[in-house]
């Protein structure tokens, strides 16, 4: 009996044990029952990107690629997961600006049907060919980006991935001259944070800025034929 | 009340109830901290309620069973 007693104490203590040694991030007994936010908390997912050292869990849940199913109709899907920062017009382009979190699906889709006209890498001197005129860039310390652009039926397109010249990793998945389905997965900015969906200045918008939208399946705009 | 500590040769169930008791509510504090958007004090003071109301019914149940 007493050794059954000590089993369960010790593996109480270890418990306890793992609970102070993560403290004070979630200990991973609770961790399954905790939503993503509070399961990896954003202080120790920096923390992990200055080391480069992740946890599985957390890349497993970054790396997701759900299947999407766009709703019918012509209207633009948003391109990716997150938050609408901003949806500004300059030069006859509109620039709708999502912010990605960590927790966030970083797998981009087409947000039309249409054929890939370029698809252009700005590295560690983009600053210098296109300025910080932008404010979605100056919030990066260096940012660097990959840009799709895409004709459709409705007008040309364009969706910029940007990350920041630390993470630096843009995957995009389609070549020039390829034909792209509305919602057909595009690329995945791996660690990176912002997705711009560049749509002509007469495109009305079925968003606001603060809403959250999701990639290949939130309606963002009416199709325009303006390009 | 000796049997509470130990008893023939193995640890009281009155202590080793009161043990897992505690070890579990810390747990249990930790994990509502985590989901209840709450103060600290107040999440203190709830769960040290807890534990107090916990182990005096340990202490009871044990006095009832050998009493």
């Amino acid at each position: 009996m007493l050794a059954v007693q000590i089993f369960v104490l010790l593996v109480l203590v270890l418990a306890l044990g793992a609970w102070i040694a993560c403290f004070p991030y979630p200990s991973p007994l609770v961790r399954h029952w905790l939503p993503p936010r509070k399961r990896w908390p954003e202080r120790q997912i920096r923390g992990w990107l200055k080391t480069g050292r992740f946890d599985r869990g957390f890349l497993a849940y970054f790396y997701r690629d759900p299947e999407r199913v766009a709703p019918s109709g012509t209207g633009v899907l948003a391109p990716a997961d997150g938050l609408v920062t901003s949806a500004d017009v300059r030069d006859g382009i509109r620039y709708l600006v999502i912010a990605l979190s960590f927790w966030d699906m970083h797998v981009q889709s087409s947000p039309l049907a249409g054929r890939v006209v370029s698809v252009t890498a700005h590295g560690e001197d983009f600053m210098d060919g296109e300025g910080r005129d932008f404010a979605f860039l100056r919030e990066k310390s260096c940012p660097v980006q990959k840009r799709m652009v895409i004709q459709t039926h409705e007008g040309t397109l364009a969706v910029r991935l940007i990350t920041s010249v630390a993470a630096r990793r843009i995957e995009t998945w389609v070549e020039e001259g390829d034909q792209v389905e509305r919602g057909q997965r595009i690329g995945r900015i791996l660690l990176g944070s912002t997705v711009v969906l560049e749509l002509p200045a007469a495109t009305v918008l079925r968003v606001q800025v603060g809403e959250r939208v999701r990639a290949g399946e939130t309606v963002v705009a009416e199709a325009s034929r303006a390009s | 009340m000796s049997e509470f500590f130990w008893v023939s040769r193995h640890l009281g169930w009155g202590i080793f109830s009161l043990l897992v008791f505690t070890a579990l509510w810390l747990l249990l504090t930790d994990l509502v901290w985590r989901l209840k958007d709450i103060r600290v004090r107040r999440l203190l003071a709830m769960m040290a309620a807890g534990w107090a109301v916990g182990a005096v019914l340990v202490v009871a149940g044990f006095c009832l069973l050998k009493g």
